[in-house]
């Protein structure tokens, strides 16, 4: 079994809407692609975050551009205008995505 | 096939100017669409206008105009904006004695007004609107007294309206940053208000583009060390065909690059349900986008789908929601972390003696935990660790409350452990406000366009 990061398969970007973050990864082939959808699931990416994310976690596909995207609720310490958090428009939640740790085969 | 281009010149107030100079000088475009309001923006304008009839507007619309005005009217370049913001008729003033002082007599301004509904709350109540919040379902009457703004994110059709009526300047307040693209793919192509197989697309590229520079390579995650001269950035020019495909380019000379990867970027940024991209003109289905590297820094945008518009418009509203204090000081080694723990504690015991009262507070320590939280990332427990810099903010009732937190760190200079250093000047007291998205028929809503000639 072969573990990366996800850095190595995808790159992403987040942002805000009130009290909501998306992340949104972006596969750089085809195979990542198949990998992530496998792989990153929103209940992966909910504990991946702890308490960073109080609400639930939604996760959206995007075939044609091999994306996927994950809207996190309660994930901005109340929302960009109101957070205490430095990065309190969520701009830098994809980073920590990509540092999570995925296997790259599948369990036979 | 018919089509139109358009080149996106700001995406933010305070934003960088000098792509939207570049790109009316250097690129073939028919409108230079400016976005410059984001959600906190509107809470702030209307904390100037209150204080002064004639403010309310974002002040970067004034040196925007003035540098790329002169040619717009020599090249028939149209300008559709939405800096009015909480007064866009005296943005629109603003603008009007802007052309007379360029020289610029003859110039036709229009302002779109008809999304502040803040005088309206009463009469919308009675017709039983209820303005519950759409994240929480708490009624507004738990915000009510301290609102300072009410503002309908409306559509392209006053734009339109505008357009037809043959304004060279748009000013609009709290459109749609897609109503700003919308606008002028519905008067250049004649898209009915109700085509959502065109709509649909058009506002999914308004939506790739709306942020300027992180369509071209600013921010790029993909690859941001290859990323070239993005001091000499290029903003996105786009043209648009009247079947909704579109092209996604930037000005020719210019920094940055557009790629498939940098569009797909931006593409995810901000952006709930892909199969249900809501906005006041549209209901764009994003699912089966697909993006194609047709030339070079040239992007085409396929596969978008449209569905009806929502029944109801969303409304930003703005309430008082107290104040944040803060402090930043930094410790050295030996014993840095040791040290600030210190440092925090005695400031936490003189907050206690100062009689401090706070809702929330949060530390980090800029440089290792500050983006992510402390609850994610180990303290930097390391005897040999060479600084440590601690930032401490609390969310307070009251500004007085607020002050303190930076008043009672000052003793830490002098009176505290060793190696304290990099402590501040006194920082700006920041009054916070809450938004509160809500709801409103959409058939309650009427836009006006008032049309000015300089």
């Amino acid at each position: 079994m072969a573990r990366v990061r996800i850095v190595d398969l995808a790159h992403g970007r987040s942002g805000d809407k009130g009290d909501v973050c998306n992340v949104g990864l972006i596969a750089y082939d085809a195979p990542g692609y198949e990998i992530l959808c496998r792989e990153v699931t929103a209940q992966r990416v909910r504990e991946h975050f702890g308490d960073l994310v109080k609400g639930e976690v939604s996760r959206y596909e995007m075939p044609g551009v091999r994306a996927l995207n994950f809207v996190c609720r309660g994930a901005l310490n109340g929302g960009g205008t109101l957070s205490l958090r430095s990065d309190h428009l969520g701009k830098v939640m994809y980073a920590w995505l990509l540092r999570m740790e995925i296997e790259t085969e599948q369990p036979s | 096939m018919k089509s139109v281009t358009l080149g996106t010149g700001l995406a933010f107030w305070g934003d960088n100017l000098r792509p939207a100079a570049d790109m009316v000088q250097r690129a073939e475009i028919d409108y230079l669409c400016c976005d410059h309001l984001a959600e906190l923006t509107m809470s702030i304008l209307s904390k100037q206008r209150s204080r002064d009839e004639q403010r309310g507007y974002t002040g970067d619309v004034v040196p925007l105009l003035r540098e790329v005005l002169p040619t717009c009217r020599e090249k028939g370049i149209r300008v559709v904006s939405n800096a009015g913001g909480a007064n866009p008729s005296a943005c629109a003033r603003r603008i009007v004695a802007l052309c007379q002082e360029l020289g610029l007599q003859g110039t036709k301004v229009a302002v779109v007004t008809g999304d502040d509904i803040m005088g309206r709350i009463d009469e919308l109540m009675a017709a039983g609107v209820e303005f519950a919040n759409i994240d929480t379902g708490e009624p507004l009457s738990s915000v009510r007294d301290r609102l300072t703004q009410a503002n309908v994110y409306t559509g392209a059709t006053g734009i339109v309206e505008a357009l037809e009526r043959g304004a060279d300047i748009v000013v609009c307040g709290r459109v749609t940053d897609m109503a700003l693209y919308l606008g002028p793919m519905r008067h250049e192509l004649g898209w009915s208000a109700d085509d959502w197989g065109r709509l649909g697309p058009g506002a999914g590229v308004a939506h790739c583009i709306e942020c300027g520079g992180q369509a071209t390579g600013g921010l790029f995650a993909g690859g941001w060390a290859e990323m070239e001269r993005l001091e000499e950035i290029g903003y996105p020019v786009t043209t648009v065909y009247d079947d909704g495909e579109a092209v996604i380019s930037k000005t020719p000379g210019s920094g940055g690059a557009v790629t498939v990867a940098t569009v797909s970027e931006q593409l995810v940024y901000e952006v709930l349900d892909p199969g249900n991209y809501l906005t006041a003109d549209v209901t764009a289905d994003l699912t089966d986008i697909r993006l194609e590297q047709v030339g070079p820094d040239q992007v085409r945008v396929t596969g978008i789908k449209g569905k009806p518009a929502p029944d109801t418009l969303k409304v930003n509203m703005g309430y008082r929601a107290g104040f944040v204090g803060e402090a930043q000081f930094t410790y050295t080694w030996p014993d840095a972390y040791k040290k600030a723990q210190a440092g925090i504690e005695l400031l936490e015991r003189r907050l206690a003696g100062a009689g401090f009262e706070s809702d929330e507070v949060r530390i980090e320590y800029l440089g290792h935990s500050s983006m992510w939280g402390r609850g994610l990332i180990p303290e930097p427990d390391d005897p040999e660790l060479l600084e440590i810099v601690v930032r401490y903010a609390a969310r307070c009732r009251t500004d007085e409350q607020a002050r303190k937190v930076y008043t009672e760190s000052v003793p830490l200079y002098n009176n505290g452990p060793a190696g304290a250093s990099g402590i501040g000047t006194r920082p700006a007291i920041k009054e916070l406000y809450g938004i509160w998205p809500c709801l409103v028929p959409r058939e309650l809503i009427h836009e006006q366009v008032d049309l000015v000639k300089a």
